[in-house]
């Protein structure tokens, strides 16, 4: 008996990761056009694609006419015809051989060809992903973004390297096999069908029950997981507040309904293999039986029927499959769906433009903000008539209460937003007609949560150009007091940071970022000022660090704290998105006005 | 582990006793199967086929068939029941577990491996019952009575299989070795696809910033790349499986006509023999879960919190008193120790700030008073009482810890609030109205109005789409740092306790809000023990006192003015906050004028 075409499942209990039999089903939305779209991708695999359907059509045509060999040779031993054997069981050897190769080699194929697809949609899909704007990104949960690069690039490999041959092989198969039944004798083809489609209903009653309850389970196996991650992240709370029974027991319920829905679902998908096995039964008796009679008449040898058992095996098998992939194929093309959704949304405006900022070329560095106005939400201004001018130069303060438009202005003036209405300049020129690699190498910013990435602290600070040479790194680490924190590193500057920079403090990533700012010498500077305190001497290596890289730059200061902002030419303090003063400490402080009232709340603490 | 099973060991009895019908009946079959062809259908005596005897034969064979499928239906239905209820109830106690681990503990694992424990781990043991039950009792025992029941159909067919099963058995575990290092390596990748991922969505801005989204698709090209080549590599390995086992059992088939042609030339046998015998062909070869055992054990070595022996005294006469004497911390195994010689008393009512630089042990200095660690030296008194001896939800109950990170539940703004009072809230509690953005009047309990309301908190969640009832995860988005604090403190205030702990929860909210929020705390709570750590100066000036902590212990206990005549640590972080004293000075007088 010969099973070629079982490597699914194999390859699936290998992947243990992935959820095997009977996982949930979900619906594309709009399937036949993300499949057309998903094709595409086969396209310049295109060769790859032709030699797999032949290998697969190998295979299946060994697979058929093997069985018939293995009659004849029952033929030849029942008819004591000895003399032909040897040729014969040669014969079924080669072809067991070339059936083994052709399998063995549709998994190679379908491996390579899955592999070359899914990278290529990974790639569109990250460049499509780091060019998106901040206003999607900020709009959608990250961890939603990385999933379409995870689970559902993932989803279609799988189909691709596991489902793709035995698609084919399951459609070659079925047609290459009646074909063989008809040829060998139509009624006990028509019977055999008979107990086919019997199974076929048996499988599909059962899959219909059964994807109610897997559904149901993976629903409330997110909610489970959902409870958990909650729960255990906030224990401290839970413990603090005494809550924990009323939370094991809301637990418990979720776990105890997920206990159950299991249950049953396993119950149901357990049951499709001794259903199968005892209708595959049938299927035998009902063939030997009516084998048995036409054989008694004459019409049929014996070896016939001996073929037609393998053979209504082998036919019902293909059957539950392609039932089965569908449901794959279905997440598959779902996952596809959410993928292409990111693929066509659209780029951040004038990426294009010179490759990278011309470092030679400096600007002046006069900023003007002309009536601008903003909302993130339709309807809820978040800057209002914002009119602002910085002369070359010139530091400047922004300070406000939470809420008040700080951080926007920032976002507005590095176009990680563009303005509703009104206009800003740099050197007199519309910052939206000038490209924005030129606009963004321009300025240099130190923002409020410090990024660092995976890399070499090298690297980290050359962030902005790689080729920046090695004395400009080191002085830039030296300005910005991060060479400190870099002697104290194992490996100095090639030492590798784990976890996006974790295993620093706070205060040392800050320095570290600052340095970048430092190597890449901007012409204008922003710093977003971190909220969350460091230790005192940290601290103060930050202060210094930070009014180091002011010197004879353009800055924009974003002041949390009034302590640190003690010589910048002027203060436009804000509120509600809109500039209610302007002036230097002592003039903003004889006026008495919000800056006062800041500055009291902060300093004198009781005087409001 | 097996002390769970306790419980179901009958269901597991019947699901095993089940399981060895099913397979008894599939290893009955296909001698019945052999017999149909033989006698049936060839006609022993060589009279052509006898239908009746087919007929006879196979309607005996379907019942018996129809016998294995119902016990094994049945089998699936016990064992599934034993397993799921069984992992569902390790489920259930890892999380009771967890809950109930202290700080330290839940410090010591990290929050992902405590999740993958409850979730996927248990997932894992649940299975591999499963397996044990249904998997191994089919596979052991078709591969006995396989083995005896081929070998007594025939020697020769016996020794194929025999010979055949061995080098089948060999490639499965050849090809599971080679793959499992590959395993490992294609998690590792995997593991490096998601940092960049999270790196780049995450510091989105500053990718953009310095332009640098080229050099981040080349960083992830190489990343995907690498994966690609991995995942390749595992199912060029995994696809030899099935080919080679094809192969070695077709082989293996050949093998057997022409023995049985030999045979039959001899004169001792039967054709059908030939069916029978790879009909049975192999017993499912299942790649063993390697389900972690790790689980139980490890959670188990680390035990809960001991609770107190003792009853508690209730209501002492010092209430709302908090009493170090001669405290001190150090994790265990460890040398240093974090807290060392902390004595300090704070009154009923009284405001005590506690400041100094980071890692210098401020929070391990209030996670002493709730518990939360247990001091290693001297002790720690709450109203006159070592915190020992009273009842662990008791003394909780009697301090509400509103920590540095604000933790809030995926309900509405409300309910996170509502979840600081020790009785949940009821309709009999008073509520009162008031009016959201949308101009829809809703109400909410008046405590927690009034919490949100000295909190500082009632304006902005009014500004919420569905006021109190705006779900927190949809208000996530546009909720701040700042705001989410004051949500925290106030599901600390409506708590009522006795005493109020601030773990630098005001650190991002500006000095205006935070002042106010002070003072609103100080009028409307006046019998409350508040103990504020903070990192700024701003936050601790207004307390009746400031401990300052330097180096595990603190250097000076005193007023704000006091400090900054007495204490030079003190001076030290007030002039690092505050550059030019000078002018911050008369800026201070000319606010007491």
């Amino acid at each position: 008996m010969s099973n070629t075409s079982r490597k699914p499942d194999i390859a699936s209990q290998a992947f243990a990761r992935h959820p095997g039999r009977g996982g949930v089903v979900e619906k594309p939305k709009n399937g036949k056009k993300t499949l057309r779209r998903l094709l595409r991708y086969f396209k310049p695999e295109m060769f790859l694609v032709i030699v797999l359907f032949l290998v697969v059509a190998i295979s299946v045509i060994t697979s058929v006419i093997a069985p018939a060999f293995q009659s004849s040779a029952i033929d030849l031993i029942v008819d004591e015809s000895y003399s032909g054997l040897p040729r014969m069981l040669f014969l079924m050897m080669v072809v067991y051989l070339i059936s083994g190769a052709a399998t063995l080699a549709s998994g190679w194929i379908s491996a390579a060809l899955s592999q070359r697809i899914v990278r290529r949609l990974r790639s569109d899909l990250f460049e499509r992903i780091i060019y998106l704007p901040l206003r999607y990104i900020d709009s959608h949960s990250h961890g939603d973004l990385i999933s379409r690069m995870t689970n559902d690039a993932d989803n279609i490999s799988n189909i691709v390297s596991q489902s793709l041959s035995s698609l084919l092989s399951g459609i070659l198969t079925l047609i290459g096999t009646i074909v063989m039944m008809l040829w060998y004798s139509v009624p006990l083809t028509l019977i055999s069908c008979s107990t086919v489609v019997l199974s076929v209903i048996a499988t599909a009653f059962l899959t219909k029950y059964m994807s109610r309850y897997f559904l149901r389970r993976q629903e409330l196996l997110g909610d489970l997981n959902g409870t958990v991650e909650e729960y255990v992240t906030n224990c401290h709370t839970v413990t603090a507040y005494n809550r924990q029974e009323p939370t094991i027991r809301a637990f418990s319920d979720t776990a105890d309904r997920l206990t159950h829905v299991g249950i049953i679902a396993e119950i149901i998908g357990g049951s499709m293999g001794p259903v199968m096995n005892m209708l595959s039964n049938v299927a035998f008796v009902v063939v030997a039986v009516f084998g048995a009679y036409f054989a008694l008449k004459g019409w049929i040898t014996i070896g016939v029927i001996s073929a037609f058992i393998i053979y209504s095996k082998q036919f019902s098998r293909p059957i539950n499959q392609i039932a089965q992939l569908y449901g794959q194929i279905e997440t598959a093309i779902a996952g596809a769906e959410r993928i292409f959704a990111i693929l066509d949304e659209n780029e951040e405006q004038a990426v294009v433009g010179t490759d990278s900022a011309d470092r030679t070329q400096s600007l002046d560095g006069r900023i003007e903000f002309r009536h601008v106005n903003f909302s993130y939400v339709p309807e809820k201004r978040v800057i209002n008539d914002f009119s602002l001018t910085i002369e070359p130069g010139r530091k400047i303060a922004l300070v406000g209460s939470t809420g008040s438009g700080k951080t926007t202005i920032i976002n507005l003036l590095m176009r990680f937003y563009d303005i509703d209405s009104g206009e800003i300049l740099l050197d007199g020129r519309d910052i939206r007609s000038i490209p924005l690699p030129e606009l963004r190498g321009r300025i240099g910013i130190v923002l409020q949560d410090t990024v660092l990435f995976t890399d070499t602290v090298r690297n980290n600070l050359t962030y902005a150009d790689p080729s920046i040479p090695d004395e400009e790194v080191r002085e830039a680490a030296h300005l910005s007091n991060a060479d400190k924190v870099i002697s104290h590193l194992k490996n100095g500057y090639d030492t590798v940071l784990t976890e996006s920079g974790g295993s620093l403090s706070q205060g040392q990533r800050q320095l570290i970022a600052i340095g970048r700012v430092f190597a890449s010498k901007p012409d204008i500077l922003i710093l977003d000022e971190a909220t969350s305190s460091v230790d005192t001497r940290t601290e103060q290596n930050i202060q210094d660090a930070m009014a180091n890289l002011m010197k004879d730059r353009t800055s924009l200061i974003i002041a949390h704290r009034l302590s640190t902002i003690q010589d910048v030419d002027e203060i436009i303090v804000m509120d509600q998105g809109r500039i209610v003063e302007t002036g230097n400490r002592r003039e903003l402080l004889a006026k008495k006005g919000r800056y006062y009232e800041l500055y009291m709340t902060q300093f004198a603490g009781q005087a409001t | 582990m097996i002390r769970y099973l306790k419980k179901y060991w009958l269901t597991a009895i019947i699901a095993s006793l089940f399981m060895v019908g099913e397979v008894a009946m599939d290893l009955v079959q296909p001698r019945m199967m052999a017999s149909i062809v033989d006698d049936g259908i060839l006609g022993l005596g060589g009279s052509g086929p006898d239908i009746h005897l087919v007929l006879s034969i196979g309607l005996r064979m379907l019942l018996i068939v129809l016998i294995g499928g119902l016990c094994g239906v049945l089998s699936g239905v016990f064992s599934n029941i034993c397993a799921q209820n069984y992992g569902n109830d390790i489920r259930k106690d890892v999380f009771r577990r967890v809950m109930y681990l202290s700080h330290e503990q839940t410090d010591r694992f990290s929050v992902g491996s405590l999740i993958t424990r409850i979730t996927s781990d248990v997932t894992q043991v649940q299975n591999m019952v499963m397996q044990m039950i249904r998997g191994s009792i089919r596979c052991g025992m078709f591969f006995i009575a396989g083995s005896v029941c081929l070998v007594t159909l025939d020697l020769s067919f016996g020794t194929i299989i025999a010979v055949a099963l061995p080098i089948i058995i060999l490639e499965v575990v050849f090809i599971l070795w080679k793959t499992d290092p590959l395993f490992t390596l294609l998690q590792k990748r995997l593991d490096r696809m998601n940092t960049i991922m999270q790196e780049d969505v995450a510091g989105a801005r500053v990718v953009k910033a310095f332009v640098q989204e080229k050099r981040e698709i080349s960083r992830f090209e190489t990343s995907n790349e690498e994966l690609c080549d991995t995942q390749y590599r595992v199912l060029v390995l995994i696809s030899l499986m099935q080919p080679v086992m094809n192969i070695v059992l077709n082989i293996a088939t050949v093998a057997a006509i022409k023995i049985g042609a030999v045979d039959v030339r001899a004169g001792h046998d039967r054709t059908g023999h030939g069916h029978g015998g790879h009909h049975l062909s192999l017993p499912d070869l299942k790649r063993h879960d390697d389900a972690r055992d790790d689980l139980p054990d490890d959670l188990t070595r680390y035990h809960v919190e001991p609770p107190a022996p003792r009853g508690a005294r209730d209501d002492s006469a010092d209430q709302g008193r908090v009493e170090f004497r001669g405290a001190g911390f150090h994790y265990p195994g460890q040398e240093e120790r974090v807290l060392h010689d902390i004595t300090l008393s704070v009154k009923r009512g009284e405001t005590l700030a506690v400041i100094g630089s980071t890692g210098c042990g401020k929070s391990t200095f209030v996670n002493l008073i709730p518990r939360f660690y247990d001091c290693t030296e001297g002790s720690v008194l709450v109203n006159g009482q070592n915190v020992r001896d009273w009842k662990l939800a008791d003394l909780r109950n009697r301090v509400a810890v509103v920590l540095q990170k604000s933790e809030l539940f995926s309900t509405t703004i409300g309910e996170n609030i509502a979840i600081g009072r020790e009785e949940p809230f009821t309709d009999e509690d008073k509520t009162e109205t008031y009016r959201t953005r949308s101009g829809e009047t809703r109400s909410v309990p008046s405590e927690i109005r009034t919490a949100a309301k000295i909190a500082q908190a009632d304006s902005f969640i009014l500004e919420q789409p569905e006021g109190y009832d705006t779900p927190v995860a949809e208000a996530g988005m546009s909720l701040s740092g700042g705001q989410k604090q004051r949500i925290a403190i106030a599901r600390g205030l409506v708590r009522n306790a006795e005493i109020l702990i601030l773990d630098d929860s005001t650190s991002a909210l500006d000095f205006k809000t935070e002042a106010l929020l002070q003072d609103a705390i100080r009028t409307e709570y006046p019998g409350m023990t508040k103990i504020i750590i903070a990192q700024r100066i701003a936050s601790v000036r207004r307390a009746d006192r400031i401990a300052v902590i330097d180096g595990g212990t603190i250097v000076a206990c005193a007023g704000h003015d006091e400090l900054m005549r007495t204490c030079p640590t003190y001076i030290d972080i007030y002039n690092s906050q505050i550059h030019d004293s000078g002018t911050a000075a008369s800026g201070e007088k000319g606010g007491r004028a």
